[in-house]
């Protein structure tokens, strides 16, 4: 399981997963990922999961347990390149409403954001 | 009966990985779309997800057994725990239930375990163990278009 953040200046987490995510994988992660939210410099948050290869209920539990962190500050959650199986668990899961079906820089666009380099 | 395997293991959460891989070698002589192979792979790893941290609250003396059978394009795969059991099926099966919310549990497991099959049973007793049952037809193999 690998997992990278990228924290834009319009302080839009971009977190791009890749490997197999389960409950194994899932609870090494979080806790970097809720770090950066707490820090304060997190403000929304693109999951990009086009390097994911597996993801079961763990993924749902993931980003739901991140949507909650970002609560605190009414931050925005979008899913871009889930594969169609990962698609059919977010639908289950009333989080079909969030996947995005557009590349990183739209995605960042639509969250009024711009990528630097 | 074409071909039948039986997997142990501790349960112990790295193995969830080993079931799943486990599984996409047994059923790869069926040459499963992408798609029917990654739910496969998804039912059984929620099914032996809830073994080990349901099942024996992730205690690594706790065994979890994956048995699979292949009755030509069917195949059937149970996932057994003798852990602690679940009270109450029905409500476990619930959308968003579950009772380990700290563990960030979505409480969809069942749920998708029931999605992604053709044909679910689980069996449970308190104090004895939990047994997870799914049965999942095949698509035939489209044949090959040769283009000249």
């Amino acid at each position: 399981m690998q997992h990278h953040i990228e924290i834009t200046s319009e302080k839009i987490a971009i977190i791009r997963l890749g490997g197999e995510l389960d409950h194994h994988a899932a609870r090494h992660i979080r806790e970097d990922i809720s770090q950066a939210i707490y820090s304060g410099y997190v403000q929304d948050i693109i999951w990009n999961l086009e390097g994911l290869q597996f993801m079961d209920s763990a993924g749902v539990g993931l980003i739901l347990g991140r949507m909650r962190d970002l609560q605190v500050h009414n931050g925005r959650t979008l899913i871009i390149k889930p594969s169609s199986t990962m698609e059919k668990i977010f639908q289950f899961s009333g989080l079909g409403k969030y996947i995005w079906h557009d590349t990183e820089q739209e995605a960042i666009q639509s969250l009024g954001g711009i990528l630097h380099g | 009966m074409d071909n039948e395997m039986t997997l142990s293991f501790r349960a112990i959460s790295d193995n969830e990985a080993l079931a799943r891989i486990a599984i996409t070698s047994f059923l790869s002589i069926l040459d499963p779309t992408i798609e029917e192979l990654s739910e496969i792979k998804t039912v059984v790893s929620e099914a032996v997800t809830n073994a080990i941290i349901h099942g024996y609250d992730e205690d690594p003396n706790g065994i979890v057994t994956v048995q699979a059978s292949r009755n030509g394009r069917e195949i059937t795969i149970s996932i057994l725990d003798q852990g602690i059991g679940i009270e109450n099926v029905t409500k476990a099966m619930e959308p968003l239930y579950t009772t380990k919310p700290m563990l960030e549990r979505s409480g969809m497991g069942f749920t998708i375990m029931e999605s992604f099959t053709d044909q679910l049973t689980v069996q449970s007793e308190l104090g004895k163990g939990t047994a997870v049952t799914f049965k999942k037809q095949f698509q035939p193999v489209e044949e090959p278009l040769y283009v000249r």
